[in-house]
């Protein structure tokens, strides 16, 4: 009866437009001033609390590195880098835009970002081949909830923390559901294509795609950095978050060069001879692939005694040096220049860009800009972190009313099995994901159904993949899909026309989303054959 | 129970007020500088202590306590930033189907909800007075650790400060504390200017309806033809 009271006040607050927030957080305390004689004391200092959580301390970072990330030029390579893999089948285009949106995916957290960065150069792009705009605002809508179910995802981390199981094993069982997630997504373009003989882009060779994936490596690799540093044993995941953030502000402030004081300025010149530049190039080569050595090798031998870090830099060494100097080679050999003069014209490129890059520093690092990706990424933790913060005020204000208890007890007594269970969690998460922010109701959620899930013997990693994926799902069903709110956004088309568009691909997550259900293996085989399984007390 | 806490809160948001009206343009600038400061510092510690301890395999001991304090600081500074920018999430389906005047009573109700949320976690002796029974809130608690002067677990004061003010070394938990009270009564605050911007139809709402919707914003029609 009580509990009831505490629902529906959520409820009726939620709807009458309270923030998400204080609706959560006014509801227990109402509930604790007049239905228990807990002391309010312990409920503010609970409010203190939720940046106790080490593991939420994640969440800001992944945020960060995504604000970074998502300045126009990272989504221009990704987007380039999946047209030279992917273009040249039917319907190839709208395949490269799923591809290039599970790519920004794994660097960003988010797919609100998603759709928006991969979004407005996509669909552009789509419609100048002929693709309708219907079609082409669908796929986006719908590849665009891959963002949260590729890691690195804030989502994963909020029910890690909140069911206290490992972020790592969380991340990692999101891959193959992921892939698989893209790869049909893809499979129901290509039939389509198919059918409605869409176009094709032409065959533009291997080189190419290399230098599409050069472009792009220097991006993509954070998704090494965070999964190599999680499952090397060297970092936590907050940790590995932190190194993402400050990668990404040095990429994009430094390497990619898209915002800050050094926006537009190339690292070679129209200027420079032919053979100046070929040695510049070789050198970075050699560098990079020292640079990258280094990670990697960091990552696999940490924890070794035999491999000192000597040793793995002596490799690292021999190696670079043979790959800059083959590579001036092979390209210097139809020049009239020997490689030493190659090498030796590098060397003022690099003393320019290198004197840019000092000069430069601190302006790049508290300019303007930056100011401006800082703030609006630490709204976006603001915000996400107050909800969090008064779900957790809430979900303890469930437990400490034994409500889980209480449910859990109801469910196994009325015949509940895994089967239908999971059925359940379903529908209750498809609702729920229309009117709350994903990580606010996993949050309140999970501390829920976790007890009777691992009551009747579900992996609760798994879970946490289906609650995910349920999340994706509720982002573009109506009436309130945060992917269709921010598709129609973009493209000026109406909400109604979006989940139009955006409905056929629906189906097939809906397919997905069966198939993660009832087979768990797809969530928890990598996991578990690389980290063993999770134990839950 | 003493009163001056209030006392001192009350005076606080006064002058937080005079300075807001004289520098509106400064403070708001101090107010987000404030949060990044927040956020790089816990960004600096974090990476510094990485590199510290795999590069040179040393630390700082109460890096990890540094990091969450600063991290509750930030979500504590941020909650009254949010209402004042209307950041907070909300479901706005009901406030955009009803017609005007009910949006606005609406908008209303949910800012005089955010302050009472302020105002009941800040000190609930309010609510006591009128008969219900409560006690406890955040004033009081920091009252007590004000009182007992107990230290935090890792958190030292730097060493000149120990020997200016002749401090034990370790931060007093008041200290590490004190944003919960300041931050709850900032939260009031900015509910109270937000309902006073409402009712005089300065400010359409309290929240915002999803999560992007700045991003959207910026790229509004985007595609359009």
């Amino acid at each position: 009866m009580e509990s009831l009271i505490l629902f529906s006040l959520v409820l009726v607050l939620l709807f009458i437009g309270l923030p998400v927030g204080i609706c959560l957080g006014l509801s227990s305390i109402l509930f604790i001033t007049f239905f228990s004689h807990d002391s309010l004391s312990s409920v503010a200092i609970s409010l203190f609390g939720a940046g106790q959580h080490y593991t939420l301390l994640a969440i800001p970072f992944f945020i960060l590195a995504s604000a970074y990330m998502s300045t126009g030029g990272v989504a221009k390579r990704l987007i380039n880098f999946a047209i030279a893999s992917v273009g040249h089948f039917r319907g190839g285009l709208a395949m490269a835009s799923v591809l290039a949106c599970m790519m920004f995916a794994a660097l960003s957290g988010s797919s609100p970002a998603t759709v928006v960065a991969i979004g407005t150069i996509a669909i552009a792009g789509m419609r100048q081949v002929g693709y309708s705009k219907e079609f082409a605002a669908g796929i986006i809508a719908n590849a665009g909830t891959l963002g949260i179910l590729i890691p690195p995802s804030i989502v994963m981390v909020v029910y890690a923390a909140s069911v206290d199981v490992s972020v790592g094993r969380m991340f990692l069982a999101g891959v193959i559901p992921g892939l698989m997630a893209g790869g049909m997504l893809m499979l129901a373009i290509y039939v389509v294509a198919r059918i409605k003989n869409l176009p094709s882009e032409e065959w533009k060779g291997f080189g190419h795609l290399v230098r599409g994936g050069k472009d792009a490596g220097w991006g993509l690799f954070l998704v090494v950095i965070i999964m190599g540093g999680i499952y090397g044993g060297v970092f936590t995941p907050t940790e590995a978050a932190v190194v993402a953030a400050v990668y990404s502000i040095f990429i994009a402030l430094f390497i990619y060069r898209d915002m800050g004081p050094l926006q537009g300025k190339t690292w070679t010149n129209e200027t420079d001879a032919d053979h100046a530049r070929i040695g510049f190039n070789g050198t970075v080569y050699g560098v990079s692939f020292f640079l990258v050595w280094e990670i990697m090798s960091f990552f696999v031998f940490a924890d070794s005694d035999t491999v000192t870090g000597g040793d793995r830099a002596i490799w690292g060494l021999i190696m670079s040096v043979l790959i800059a100097l083959f590579y001036v080679h092979k390209r210097a050999s139809h020049l009239e220049q020997s490689m030493v003069s190659c090498l030796v014209a590098g060397m003022p490129i690099w003393g320019r860009n290198l004197s840019l890059m000092t000069r430069s520093f601190f302006p790049a690092l508290f300019g303007e800009e930056s100011r401006k990706v800082m703030l609006d990424g630490t709204k976006t933790t603001i915000m996400l972190m107050f909800i969090i913060a008064n779900a957790l005020l809430f979900a303890h204000t469930l437990s400490a009313e034994r409500i889980p208890q209480m449910i859990t007890e109801w469910m196994l007594g009325v015949g509940f099995n895994w089967f239908t269970f999971l059925i359940a969690v379903n529908i209750l998460l498809l609702i729920g994901g229309q009117f709350m922010e994903p990580s606010g109701l996993l949050v309140i959620v999970a501390p829920v159904v976790f007890p009777i899930a691992m009551e009747l013997g579900v992996d609760p990693i798994h879970l946490g993949i289906i609650m995910v994926v349920n999340m994706e799902i509720g982002m573009i069903t109506p009436p309130i899909g945060l992917n269709l709110f921010v598709t129609s956004g973009i493209t000026g088309m109406s909400l109604a026309k979006v989940v139009k568009a955006a409905m056929p691909f629906v189906l097939v997550l809906m397919v997905f989303l069966v198939l993660v259900t009832y087979i768990p293996a797809l969530s928890t085989a990598l996991p578990y054959s690389i980290m063993g399984p999770e134990i839950v007390q | 129970m003493a009163y001056w806490p209030h006392l001192y809160l009350l005076f606080f948001i006064l002058v937080l007020w005079l300075l807001e009206k004289r520098f509106p343009k400064v403070m708001e600038r101090a107010e987000e500088s404030l949060l990044i400061i927040v956020i790089s510092s816990i960004m600096a510690v974090s990476f510094g202590q990485v590199i510290a301890r795999y590069g040179f395999n040393t630390g700082w001991d109460a890096a990890l306590e540094f990091n969450t304090v600063a991290f509750s600081w930030l979500i504590l500074l941020g909650m009254s930033y949010g209402i004042k920018t209307g950041l907070h999430l909300g479901v706005d389906i009901v406030l955009n189907a009803v017609p005007a005047r009910i949006t606005k009573a609406l908008s209303l109700f949910g800012a005089a909800a955010a302050m009472l949320y302020g105002l009941i976690l800040l000190d609930s002796t309010w609510l006591a007075m009128l008969g219900v029974d409560v006690r406890g809130g955040a004033i009081e608690y920091w009252s007590k650790m004000f009182k007992i002067g107990i230290g935090s677990e890792e958190l030292r004061y730097p060493e000149f400060v120990q020997e200016l003010f002749g401090l034990r070394p370790r931060v007093h938990r008041w200290l590490v504390l004190v944003i919960l009270p300041i931050s709850l009564a900032m939260l009031s605050y900015r509910s109270l200017q937000a309902f006073i911007d409402i009712a005089r139809n300065k400010r359409d709402m309290l929240i915002s309806g999803h999560e992007a919707q700045d991003l959207v914003e910026e790229n509004k029609n985007a595609l359009k033809d």
